[in-house]
């Protein structure tokens, strides 16, 4: 009934037979993993951004929401998840609640820096130029807060990479499930599979981030 | 300006996709028979998942349509998803389970009956229901190697009374203060070690003792896959002090009725902790799966025929 420290054993660090007959698993894990950031990531964008925007406006709302999410960050995943499971089930919403307020504390944070330093006189100028709010919002204001929202993004992609594993705790968990696996049975492969594979995620996630951002914002460089 | 703008849709197209990339990944739901729909649940350990796939395989084979939620982390997750109906059953341990359900208030025994029925009085207002316990353990047990159980002519904990200045026990740092370890080895069973070494608790620091002799007796976990690739033997707990943590299914009243109680009372009655030791085998040293472990477990005991 316990997880057990690894012992000195055989184990090779890769069961080729055993990876061989379960890929299926593995697939499955890794697009259940890409499922779950993908719906977090997307889901946090679209709250963030009119959410980082309101904040922006009325200094109340800013304390407001970074202290709510905030707050929401430090609470414990198995806590949160047995406190949503007579509302919201055994199922992907209670998996992605914790995982999108991890994400909106990031990129709101992200929204709101960069409308702040959108420069006073660039403000001046596209007030001058006759921009209502919502069009200077639009076309002036957003697109200049843009490099840091795909900085915020950058690293929301890659944190939620790292964090769809806690929903193991509802069975799900995407390439979490492998690496549980592997530590509960004591097996190698699984864990060392499921650790390349998040790693590599990771990697080509953020590549793809940073390649949207070369296109969207070509005047500033992603690092 | 159009760069601009276009790079906003960009944006906007980025989420859109990562949307439908989700929406796409959805689950169909299997379709319903007269008997009805079964879900069964289990926790992140193999035995849960084999007991799972055991319970849920002959309820299929008996006509119902059965749904697997497996690999749950703890009680935490696993109670409020069975108050709610994401689960109907689950394969429970009798002492545990008390102890969950009654909010740990120290009244799980030995007696694996006794504990059922105090369990169900905590859980039946709450429309669950704990079959008959099976005699089947997980729980806290001693274990000596091959060796020294023939030396002795050893079978059960009190066979050691007699001869316990002879041997050293080994078991966690904690043992010495736990009622369940040392000092009720003393008064329940009146045996009296030559020495305690403080180890783990059926880990490797207990394995490599009995291997190099340090220790004869040793805790360990009853229906650990291992036991019999290392040589070791469970003496049974005669006088009951053990906690029983034998399996029993706990399940939502919903679901219970005579059918589902008999056919589960059958598979209960018939499960040993030393079937729970080769499934545990072949889980962790084979890396068989789950449902072909409950399978073949239950085609070699004619479930299917």
């Amino acid at each position: 009934m316990t997880a057990r420290v690894f012992l000195e054993s055989v184990d090779p660090w890769i069961n080729w037979d055993w990876l061989s007959t379960h890929i299926p698993l593995v697939l499955g894990a890794l697009g259940e993993h890409v499922e779950l950031t993908a719906i977090a990531l997307a889901t946090g964008l679209v709250i963030s951004v009119p959410l980082g925007v309101a904040a922006h406006r009325s200094g109340g709302l800013r304390l407001a929401v970074l202290g709510f999410f905030g707050a929401f960050y430090t609470i414990p995943s198995l806590a949160l998840f047995a406190l949503l499971i007579p509302f919201t089930h055994l199922s992907g919403t209670t998996a992605e609640i914790p995982l999108i307020g991890y994400n909106v504390l990031i990129l709101v944070r992200n929204v709101l820096v960069g409308l702040d330093a959108v420069p006073r006189d660039v403000l001046d100028a596209a007030d001058g130029m006759g921009y209502r709010p919502l069009p200077r919002l639009l076309r002036v204001e957003l697109p200049l807060a843009l490099p840091s929202i795909f900085a915020g993004l950058r690293v929301a992609t890659v944190s939620t990479i790292g964090i769809v594993t806690i929903t193991a705790l509802i069975g799900l968990g995407g390439l979490g499930s492998l690496i549980d696996k592997g530590l509960v049975e004591n097996f190698h492969t699984p864990l060392v599979v499921a650790t390349i594979l998040s790693i590599a995620l990771a990697l080509v996630a953020d590549l793809l981030v940073a390649g949207a951002q070369r296109v969207a914002v070509p005047w500033a460089r992603p690092v | 300006m159009h760069r601009t703008r276009a790079s906003l849709w960009l944006l906007a197209a980025l989420a859109a996709l990562a949307m439908v990339a989700a929406a796409c990944g959805g689950t169909s739901g299997g379709g319903t028979t007269a008997k009805g729909t079964i879900v069964v649940g289990g926790f992140k350990f193999p035995e849960s998942s084999i007991l799972a796939q055991i319970y849920g395989q002959a309820l299929a084979h008996d006509g119902y349509t059965v749904q697997y939620k497996l690999n749950l982390g703890t009680r935490e997750v696993v109670a409020p998803a069975l108050k709610n109906g994401d689960i109907d059953l689950y394969p429970g341990y009798a002492a545990t389970d008390l102890e969950y359900w009654n909010n740990k208030a120290g009244e799980a025994t030995g007696d694996a009956s006794a504990t059922t029925a105090k369990l169900n009085s905590h859980i039946q207002s709450q429309g669950l229901i704990a079959l008959t316990p099976s005699k089947a353990v997980d729980q806290n047990a001693f274990a000596v190697t091959k060796e020294t159980q023939q030396k002795f002519n050893l079978s059960k904990l009190s066979d050691l009374a007699p001869i316990g200045s002879q041997l050293v026990l080994g078991a966690g740092p904690e043992c010495p203060t736990r009622p369940y370890c040392l000092p009720g080895l003393q008064t329940t069973y009146g045996i009296h070690f030559k020495d305690f070494k403080a180890l783990d608790t059926d880990g490797p620091a207990t394995r490599a003792a009995f291997k190099n002799g340090t220790i004869q007796v040793g805790l360990v976990f009853s229906s650990d896959g291992d036991l019999n690739d290392l040589g070791l033997v469970v003496l049974q707990d005669d006088k009951h002090l053990e906690a029983a943590d034998n399996v029993v299914p706990i399940l939502r009243q919903k679901v219970a009725t005579d059918e589902v109680k008999n056919l589960l009372d059958k598979i209960d009655a018939a499960l040993t902790t030393a079937d729970l030791v080769d499934m545990n085998s072949q889980a962790s040293t084979q890396h068989k799966d789950p449902d072909a472990i409950a399978k073949a477990y239950l085609e070699k005991h004619n479930y299917f025929s």
